[in-house]
């Protein structure tokens, strides 16, 4: 019978916490590969030593895939990839492929420059490490082979976290990483279809909190930052490159405004610059309502908020400075730590986790007397402050998501079992249903039966020419009346005028022909593919594929280079992206 | 701006510490364990309702090192559900048992707290001595060595009944029939009583039913009262709070009932949209303070302190608005009170909830004093 098997492999005591191991229909995945921020040596790193007893993790495991950037989440993938070797395909979306690296080298640091750990990833094996990842699109479908394809869901949390659902056949794992269900100031909620999934991996960490609003924490941070300077102190936020400073800034600049407040706040140099990286990698992941708020006003150019120099620190009165990095271990942030510590009008602002051995870590433990170099004592009279901002579903939030997924069976990781007896029968409840449970801590087993339903084609799989196609109509509802008309007539009914949808793109060849002989190739080349289309060459040149139209063009100033243009209409969107996919690979060398 | 950001850039001032959540179901009941902890219960009347222990955010917790402790969220320890609606809770001292009150009115539920896991199981009920169909009865536990609950709908039916051997340890033989609307019990022996009708009462329960009590109801009946006693009626003063649905506020001294020492008229909207949500709390941890609520999505301070004579237009000291502008919008009609209570230890901490489901934590600056 076919079974679901899922092994968490966490580090340390925290069983499933950072890296989890499903077995489908014979298809082996890794879900997250992070490390245990409590420790300080091998313990931080999950034993993947069960699972290299079956011989070579290339040819056991399927793929890897990773939520989010968070280093409980991806801190253990190098050593994993490069040191323990692993040479298949990571899965994640664009944005964690981005920032990822960044965090990784930042630990790398502060693991090995600072505390000068042996035993370490590399700079160049963090690298090596990248080169594997396929970045995903969300909600869009990926054949990792002929039987397992996965698919990307928003998860909020943080900028890039996804959702993933895992499937073979009819049988599929949804794992949800973290995720939140309240929007906050950029991320949106999550969100799931109701995609049925035959079990539903989900952090329970939360699970049995009521968190507290997501203003009253910002006004929590308004406040302390409001007291500070109003008294005259100065307050130090050390922040990360990306992510929860640009947030941050945002709430300042907003109350700032509000409250006609001349006090500066300075961004550390460097950080200006990862904001508009940040702001470009966003801002195709945020939603419509919130993409619009940013059109009018760029939320990453800010009025109140200048760059900082480091001469500045010396000013006095007040003011406000973010600096990386963001656990005060080195650079900016602790130069500025050490020169305002002593003062007790100040404040440090800590907005996150510190890893063991910082001096945010030690600050943040209640140490107030600091060794640093050649000895010296600091001590730390300022007040420090831990704020976490973090956006995790909460028992509200869970119970949310098992609702729209529709789960058959729930997986609570990082939960004990015993523990959670109040929160199965919450979920029950929601489900109308009894369900299977398991903790973490065993090998769950979990039988399938199979499911009736059609697999679904997607983007990046040639589209059936005879599959069944999707209706549109209109529901027109008059009195009690309903009718399902076809759109032009409804159109013509309401006396509206219709508008066609085109796009347009362009696909750059090498190609050093004339136009009229690329577009021959390109027709052959599509003949030979595409053999369920109807695919033509007209006398002015140009290919058609059903609908769509491909003419080549010649750019005046690289006769080397060739233009596609590519041509289609709304309707015929996934043979167009199919078709577009396809060119940019290039066209076959001509035999003979 | 919106006026939540406007009311939330104003709560800076105002209080020293917020919290809002949600709870997934609206409650009429705060009731502590210890001061780490309190319960909540759901009181719908067409579904499951649950019963939860929440406990407090780490930060109102510690004493020392506030700074340190990120955390702003309760923690659901124990939850359990109740296919009635809650109207009451209370927590047996030293054991792990609750008592719980709603309607039908037919008896009282008695719960269980688990120790090695998360869930709270029904294990008893308690008869009641009158089953009532819209009337619920009102419970107040006597703690000792075998704790006693304290329970009635109507003075007549007003009993003690033994947690353990089930049965009827005190009834009060009489034939009265007023509605009850406050229980209280002050030490092993006695009790206070408050009638909806304003009628206000303090039992021995060493004696045969002798009540100290105030036979005058005050002018213009119909309104509906509840009461609290302060200080658990000792020390001198005005320790006992009367609050009607017409905003009134009476101040009694036990020892004489039957006069008030004052009687004020609160600045609230009346009528009262439900009158059995009307609450009246002492602070226990500032002199002469109290708290009512009820009326609409506000909670109201006051500092007794100066109040004399009869009739007299009083200000709060402090008006909790955020139930009305934080997220209040969504509600139409605006959020009602349902309950409010005073941190054992923190002395202007405060948990507010509502009719739509938020429960507040807030710890309000005493603007008289700051600088």
């Amino acid at each position: 019978m076919p079974e679901i098997r899922v092994t968490p492999l966490g580090a340390g005591q925290d069983v499933g916490r950072s890296c989890i191991l499903v077995s489908i229909a014979g298809k082996n995945v890794m879900l997250d590969c992070g490390m245990h921020m409590g420790f300080n040596d091998d313990r931080r790193f999950p034993d993947f030593s069960y699972i290299t007893q079956n011989g070579r993790l290339t040819d056991f495991l399927d793929c890897v895939i990773i939520s989010h950037f968070h280093l409980d989440h991806c801190g253990a993938l190098p050593y994993f990839s490069e040191m323990v070797g692993y040479d298949g395909p990571i899965y994640m979306t664009h944005p964690t492929q981005a920032i990822c690296p960044i965090l990784l080298e930042d630990y790398r640091k502060i693991a090995v420059d600072k505390k000068g750990e042996a035993n370490f990833f590399t700079s160049q094996m963090i690298k090596d490490c990248m080169k594997k990842v396929v970045a995903v699109h969300l909600h869009q479908t990926v054949q990792v082979d002929d039987e397992l394809e996965i698919k990307a869901y928003y998860a909020g949390h943080v900028l890039g976290a996804a959702m993933f659902q895992i499937k073979v056949g009819s049988e599929s794992v949804v794992y949800t990483g973290d995720y939140n269900m309240t929007p906050d100031r950029h991320l949106g909620a999550a969100w799931i279809d109701k995609c049925r999934p035959n079990l539903l991996i989900t952090e329970s960490t939360y699970a049995t909190t009521i968190r507290d609003s997501k203003r009253c924490r910002e006004r929590d941070f308004l406040k302390k930052v409001h007291e500070t300077v109003e008294r005259g102190g100065k307050v130090l936020i050390p922040v990360f490159a990306l992510g929860r400073a640009q947030e941050l800034c945002i709430l300042l600049e907003t109350f700032w405004e509000r409250m006609n407040l001349k006090v500066p706040i300075y961004f550390s140099t460097g950080l200006t610059e990862k904001a508009n990286h940040y702001y470009k990698l966003f801002i195709p992941w945020t939603n419509q309502k919130i993409r619009k708020t940013f059109v009018q006003r760029n939320m990453f150019e800010f009025k109140h908020i200048k760059a900082f120099d480091r001469a500045f620190a010396d000013n006095p009165g007040p003011m406000v400075v973010f600096a990386t990095p963001g656990m005060l271990h080195a650079g900016q942030s602790l130069q500025i730590f050490r020169k305002w510590a002593g003062n007790e009008k100040n404040m440090v602002i800590m907005p996150g986790y510190c890893v063991q051995g910082t001096v945010g870590h030690k600050i943040l433990s209640g140490q107030r007397k600091l060794e640093m170099e050649g000895r010296q004592v600091l001590e730390v009279k300022m007040q420090v402050e831990y704020m976490s901002f973090s956006a995790h579903a909460d028992a509200k939030g869970i119970m949310q998501l098992v609702g729209q997924a529709e789960p058959e069976s729930v997986l609570l990781v990082h939960g004990e079992a015993k523990k959670m007896e109040f929160l199965k029968q919450k979920i029950e409840q929601e489900l109308r249903r009894q369900l299977a449970w398991a903790a973490c801590t065993e090998t769950p087993q979990h039988p399938c039966r199979h499911l009736a339903g059609a697999a679904e084609a997607g983007d990046g799989l040639l589209p059936e020419a005879k599959k069944p196609r999707l209706l549109h109509g209109t529901l027109i509802m008059k009195d009690s009346n309903f009718r399902l008309v076809s759109s032009e007539q409804a159109l013509k009914e309401l006396g509206l005028a219709e508008h066609q949808l085109r796009f347009t793109c362009r696909v750059h060849l090498h190609d050093t022909r004339k136009e009229q002989e690329t577009a021959l190739r390109v027709y052959s080349h599509l003949k030979s593919i595409l053999k369920d289309h109807c695919v033509q060459h007209l006398p002015d040149g140009s290919v058609t594929v059903e609908s769509i139209l491909i003419q080549a063009a010649a750019p005046s100033e690289d006769p080397g280079t060739k233009v596609l243009l590519v041509s289609w209409t709304y309707q015929d969107e996934e043979l167009g992206s199919f078709l577009t996919s396809l060119l940019k690979k290039g066209l076959p060398q001509a035999l003979s | 701006m919106d006026p939540e950001d406007d009311w939330l850039v104003e709560s800076l001032r105002l209080y020293q510490d917020f919290y809002a959540f949600d709870l997934s179901g609206a409650t009429r009941v705060l009731e502590w364990i210890d001061d780490k902890g309190v319960f909540v219960a759901g009181y719908e009347s067409l579904k499951k309702n649950e019963i939860l222990h929440l406990k407090l955010p780490l930060r109102l917790s510690v004493k020392e090192n506030q700074g340190l402790f990120p955390e702003r969220d309760f923690r659901v320890r124990h939850g359990g559900f109740s296919d009635r609606s809650i109207f009451d809770l209370k927590h047996v001292p030293h054991t792990r048992l609750l008592v719980t009150s709603g309607l039908p009115g037919c008896y009282l539920q008695v719960w269980q707290v688990a120790e090695d896991s998360d869930v709270i199981k029904a294990v008893n009920t308690i008869a009641v001595h009158e089953k009532e169909e819209s009337l619920w009865p009102r419970v107040a536990v006597f703690s000792s060595m075998a704790p006693g609950v304290l329970h009635g709908a109507r003075l007549r039916s007003l009993q003690v009944t033994d947690l353990e051997s089930e049965k009827t340890t005190y009834t009060t033989d009489v034939s009265d029939s007023e509605e009850l609307s406050s229980l209280q019990v002050l030490d092993a022996d006695t009790f206070a009583f408050c009638c909806a009708s304003g009628r206000l009462g303090l039992v021995d329960t060493r004696q045969k039913w002798a009540p100290l009590e105030n036979r005058s109801t005050g002018p213009g009946s119909g309104e509906r009262w509840c009461a609290e006693v302060g200080n658990k009626g000792q020390g001198p003063g005005p320790s006992i709070a009367s609050l009607g649905s017409d905003g009134r506020l009476c101040l009694l001294d036990p020892r004489n009932l039957c006069h008030p020492v004052s009687s004020v008229q609160c600045p609230v909207s009346i009528p009262s949209p439900d009158p059995e949500l009307l609450r009246v709390t002492w602070a226990p941890g500032l002199k002469n303070c109290l708290a009512i609520s009820g009326f609409d999505g506000t909670v109201q301070v006051y500092d007794t302190t100066s109040w004399d004579g009869t009739g007299s237009q009083v200000e709060p000291l402090f008006t909790h608005r955020g139930h009305i502008f934080l997220e209040g919008g969504r509600m139409d009609p605006a959020p009602v009170v349902t309950t409010h209570t005073w941190h054992p230890c923190r002395p202007r901490t405060l948990l507010s909830a509502t009719n739509d489901a938020s429960l507040h934590v807030w710890d309000w600056v005493d603007l008289r004093t700051s600088c």
